[in-house]
């Protein structure tokens, strides 16, 4: 075979990147390219040549002697009787399960502010999948990662099974009777009842809690949510007068600019989906959007940006500002009673830190959103000071923006409102408290303050399904359903969605609002037998005409715009606004707390597979270490693992430290929701955070005059993208427009490939997959969808450290450029499938073979863990089971199990099969409609569930299938084809539209 | 060599030696099998008892 090495080979300097060793080539980096597993992966007793124990010390006779007796045991084991278990008939099936036959159930999931239409897969009714409702105009099938994953909390081990009082378990009629009697006993004493809750997106549930307000008025309610961004709130509070949620309406955007918003990290599948097709362009002449990216800390949607400007989050108020001003020079109208006058003329001085071209920048940014006027949507981060939320709702009112949908929201309560709420408690103002799916001993600020005010009122309630830290201080502890067993109702922008159970409760739980209707009859009020029932009713009032409550249930939705009046943007508030921006200035180093993207705000922190889940911009698991520029770090003398030591306002935390490429210089960031001190998978992974949050709702998550020292020590991160080395080929490929436009040819350098093998022949079908690196985000739902279709194991953090892990789909981080602003793509990466695949001819068993459909298959049962496959392959996607990570699993954790994937054992080498049960239950359901599988029909786990349509998979016989067709396209690309390994997974190279070089393209 | 055979006696002793134990007692086990004896394989009494698994009350499914 004549191969001919790519242009960037390995003996230049990468041009892409992934850690900061490898951007260096320390010796360390050169070491770890030449060995195949990371130190430790191979344990030391096995000899690493033959995967065999030592030979010295045994002698020969020792060998027969054991042979000998082992022979005997054997024959005399082989002749016993085995699996002597009964076999039972269903023979009290329910009507709606089929054994082998999955159902699916549309239903929703509520994170925040942000609902999620779902649809669950259950098998022999057990919910195993969940994926986005294919019928919901906005999600359109899609779903975040973490709503994918919430099923594995249904079969969380810890979750409580029966009511508790004092510690010990009661049954339900004394765990009401003490609810009833202390919520009876403080209305008579005309004494407050304090409830918090978490934020409010269902009418059915506000409905409910009006009626328990009109039977009990001392009721007091907060809805309270520590990731969600007080500062958001009270921008809206200060520009709306109320409070709101901002929507982006991506598909009309042209130009987006983000100040510190990280809108492509997963959460909204709506803004994901716009933004994927806006991206996954067949030629130069479609129309692309541009990204302008202007934030501190390196976020998942500044490694997506066009062009991207590192400034310190105290900076961006002053330049959002500056913005404004600049735009009214261009004669775009300031709305009424906007006054600029402390914002000073022309480009801000912030700019020119930042960026070397700053005139450049400035002048085609304010141009940018210039001509693209309505088209063009300013976003902001929550975790941004207020002003700058401030100033992003006055850029997209002078812009009059469609591109953003400024909706009227339930309050939440800012940390304000806790604060006063913990003093009332102190004082002894409340009768009794009830906290409900809420964790405010962990997430509030100070903590302690808060467990003693707590302590001083009289009765304490908890609804929730895991001990948390709140629970510890109740007396009564309500366990409450999951949302895969409960009721419920969400109004979204484009449709009222309602929430069904998939099963039926697995242990003595409640709904919450169940317990609350139970209130409302004990304190004389009038409600309906159950929640179901309450729903029942009032949608049965409110559905229009020709539709029933049933059919509603069946697609999980009625659709319709949600009615009401947008909120008016006041002008007069942002002079204020303006003013504290200019006087805001950065003193010592500024950490920006934001929520983690596995734990969000630490609900999800006993979730192994989020936890597991590799964080998209640092690839850390099972950790929030402090990330800080390399410019910080160099200053400091702190290097990647160190602990250091980080204080604020006498708060001091001693954490792990990563350097972080891309990171502005004097910014810290910090992921909230890790430090649990309960659950099983939470206890003590990570550092808490909140103790750093602000009690100022304008900035609660940034902070001024941070410390920094090194604290002695360091920390073996469990990191993987430093695993896997590609020692600098060209694995991943960027194109600017002009080059698109002008050379879309100009990255292909496919090498002359001859080869003494017969060509294979696939007489059905071939499968294939294209991957779009311009529409991938990096955002890793693929990660989760795989991880749960296929059952992959979770192995935990000293595993994961040692190169372990068993993810069947990878992102790769690829860095470009400068160490200060590198650009960034991302790649999917799993097994290629080759046709030619090297894995399979080094099998000395021939469990891994070639189908005649083209799929690279495993005999598990024949694997003998060898490794050898996993040396051979090039793109190092094979994964060894070098524990037995599944059987000890008992229920309720094996019930999250999906059937149609073997659980693999000890010893045994794993990889993507193309979800080959997906296919075969496809060519199944043909078969027995007696027709051909259509296109698009067969969807893998990781297809299915990339919100960005960045991955498409098809059969490559069909000349007219879209994977065929996108196979040619100009940007088409294969990893390594030079290897002549013939991959059956082709890649679309990345696109970035910069405005300043290669942005030729019109916007 | 013949140092290293040494100091391994005991390992060597245990291989001899459990292999006939084993033996032995399989063997015995196959002629006087005790009749209440659990299968091999059953599973552990705590295990698939304490959760039940119901399809939900009211609920329409979308298809299957």
């Amino acid at each position: 075979m004549k191969t001919r090495l790519p242009e960037h080979g390995p003996l230049e300097t990468p041009r892409f990147w992934r850690t900061l060793d490898e951007r260096l080539e320390t010796p360390e980096a050169q070491r770890a390219a030449q060995d195949e597993f990371l130190p430790g992966a191979v344990p030391t007793i096995y000899d690493d040549v033959h995967g065999l124990p030592p030979q010295d010390g045994f002698s020969r006779r020792d060998f027969f002697g054991l042979v000998g007796a082992a022979a005997a045991v054997a024959a005399t084991v082989a002749c016993d009787r085995k699996g002597q278990g009964k076999v039972v008939p269903y023979t009290r099936r329910p009507v709606e399960v089929v054994p082998g036959v999955a159902n699916y159930y549309a239903s929703a999931y509520q994170e925040g502010r942000r609902v999620y239409p779902v649809l669950v897969k259950t098998r022999e009714g057990r919910p195993i999948l969940v994926s986005g409702n294919d019928e919901h105009p906005g999600v359109k099938g899609k779903t975040s990662p973490r709503a994918m994953a919430d099923v594995l909390r249904l079969y969380d081990p810890d979750r409580l099974r029966a009511p508790k009082s004092g510690g010990r378990i009661i049954g339900w009629p004394e765990a009401e009777a003490q609810l009833h009697g202390a919520l009876k006993g403080a209305r008579e004493a005309g004494k407050p009842v304090l409830l918090i809750t978490g934020a409010q997106a269902s009418p059915s549930q506000k409905a409910l809690l009006s009626g328990l307000k009109a039977v009990l008025p001392t009721l007091e309610h907060l809805a309270y949510e520590p990731a969600s961004g007080d500062a958001a709130e009270e921008a809206a509070r200060a520009c709306f007068g109320q409070a709101v949620e901002v929507q982006p309406r991506l598909t009309k955007a042209k130009v987006i600019l983000s100040l510190g918003a990280d809108f492509l990290n997963g959460e909204d599948p709506e803004a994901l989906a716009a933004w994927g097709a806006k991206r996954r362009l067949k030629d130069a002449q479609e129309t692309i959007n541009r990204l302008w990216v202007i934030e501190g800390p390196l976020t998942l949607t500044g490694t997506n940006a066009d062009v991207r400007v590192p400034v310190a989050p105290s900076r961006l108020g002053p330049v959002a500002f500056a913005l404004a001003k600049g735009l009214a020079g261009l004669g775009v109208p300031l709305p009424a009673g906007t006054d600029l006058s402390a914002i000073p003329a022309g480009m801000p001085p912030e700019l020119k830190e930042a960026t070397k071209d700053a005139g450049k920048v400035w002048s085609s940014l304010l141009k940018d959103l210039h001509h693209a006027g309505r088209n063009a949507v300013v976003l902001c981060g929550p975790q941004m000071p207020a002003e700058v939320h401030q100033a992003a709702h006055l850029l997209n009112a002078m812009l009059a923006s469609e591109a953003v949908a400024v909706l009227a929201a339930e309050p939440l309560a800012t940390v304000k409102e806790l604060e006063a709420a913990a003093k009332g408690m102190a004082e002894g103002r409340y009768a009794a408290v009830v906290f409900w799916g809420v964790n405010p001993a962990y997430t509030y600020p100070r903590a302690a303050a808060w467990k003693e005010a707590v302590a001083k009122v009289a009765f304490r309630a908890w609804i929730g399904q895991v001990e948390d830290e709140t629970s510890a201080q109740c007396q009564l502890l309500l366990p409450e359903n999951h949302w895969l067993e409960s009721w419920g109702d969400f109004t979204t922008a484009s449709a009222a969605v309602l929430q069904q159970p998939t099963i039926g409760t697995l242990y003595d739980t409640r709904q919450g609002e169940d317990l609350f209707l139970g209130a409302i009859k004990a304190l004389g009020g009038q409600a309906p037998a159950s929640y179901h029932a309450f729903i029942q009713g009032r949608w049965q009032t409110s559905l229009p005409s020709g539709t029933s409550f049933e059919q509603a249930l069946h697609d999980g939705l009625v659709k319709g715009e949600a009615k009401g009046v947008a909120p008016a943007f006041r002008g007069a508030s942002v002079s204020a606004a303006a003013k504290a921006a200019m006087q805001s200035k950065a003193q010592g180093l500024e950490l920006v707390l934001f929520p983690g993207f596995a734990t969000f705000d630490g609900r999800h922190a006993n979730n192994s597979w989020l936890q597991e889940t590799p964080d998209p911009i640092t690839k850390m698991t099972w950790d929030n270490p402090l990330s800080l520029s390399v410019q910080d770090a160099t200053a400091l003398g702190i290097q990647e693992g160190d602990f250091v030591s980080l204080t604020l306002e006498g708060t001091t935390l001693r954490l792990p430290a990563i350097l972080q490429p891309g990171q502005t210089k004097g910014v810290l960031a910090l992921a909230l929701g890790y430090g649990r001190s309960t659950g099983g998978v939470a206890r003590n992974v990570g550092t808490n955070a909140f103790p750093l949050m602000g009690l100022d709702p304008a900035r609660a998550n940034h902070r001024m005059a941070a410390s920094l020292a090194k604290a002695g020590g360091k920390k073996e991160l469990s990191r993987t993208q430093s695993h896997h080395r590609m020692e600098g080929r060209d694995l991943v490929r960027s194109l600017t427009m002009e080059e698109f436009a002008h050379d879309p040819q100009g990255h292909h350098h496919a090498p002359e490939l001859v080869t003494l093998y017969e060509e294979q022949t696939f007489p059905d079908h071939k499968w294939g997959m294209v991957i779009d690196l311009a529409a991938c985000v990096g955002c890793s739902a693929c990660v989760v969808a795989c991880q749960s279709e296929n059952n992959v194991p979770v192995v935990g953090p000293e595993q994961v450290a040692r190169g372990r892990e068993m993810h069947w789909i990878r992102i790769d981080r690829y860095y470009e450029g400068d160490l200060e602003n590198p650009k960034v793509v991302h790649q999917p990466m799993l097994c290629q499938h080759c046709d030619n695949a090297p894995c399979e001819n080094v099998c000395p068993v021939n469990a891994t073979n070639h189908s005649n459909e083209g799929l690279n298959q495993m005999a598990y049962n024949r694997c003998v863990g060898t490794r050898y496959c996993a040396n051979n392959c090039p793109y190092k996607v094979r994964r060894f089971n070098f524990l037995e990570y599944t059987s000890y699993k008992t229920e309720p954790e094996t019930l999250a199990y999906n059937p149609e994937v073997t659980v693999r054992p000890r010893g045994v080498m794993e990889k993507c099969s193309f979800c080959v049960q997906r296919i075969n239950d496809v060519k199944i359901r043909a078969k027995g409609d007696g027709r051909a599988i259509l296109d698009g029909e067969v969807t893998t786990a990781c297809m299915a569930g990339c919100p960005a349509d960045a991955i498409v998979f098809g059969d490559l016989k069909d000349p007219k299938s879209k994977v065929s067709q996108l196979r040619s396209a100009s940007r088409a690309y294969r990893v390594l084809e030079e290897l002549g390994v013939k991959p059956a997974i082709t890649y679309l190279a990345d696109l970035k539209n910069p405005a300043v070089e290669g942005g030729t393209h019109a916007v | 060599m013949a140092d290293t055979n040494r100091t391994q006696m005991a390992n060597r002793a245990t291989a001899l030696l459990a292999g006939p134990f084993l033996l032995g007692r399989r063997a015995l086990s196959a002629l006087f099998p005790p009749e209440d004896e659990a299968p091999p394989e059953q599973p552990r009494k705590d295990l698939g008892r304490g959760i039940t698994v119901t399809p939900p009350e009211h609920a329409i499914k979308r298809r299957g």
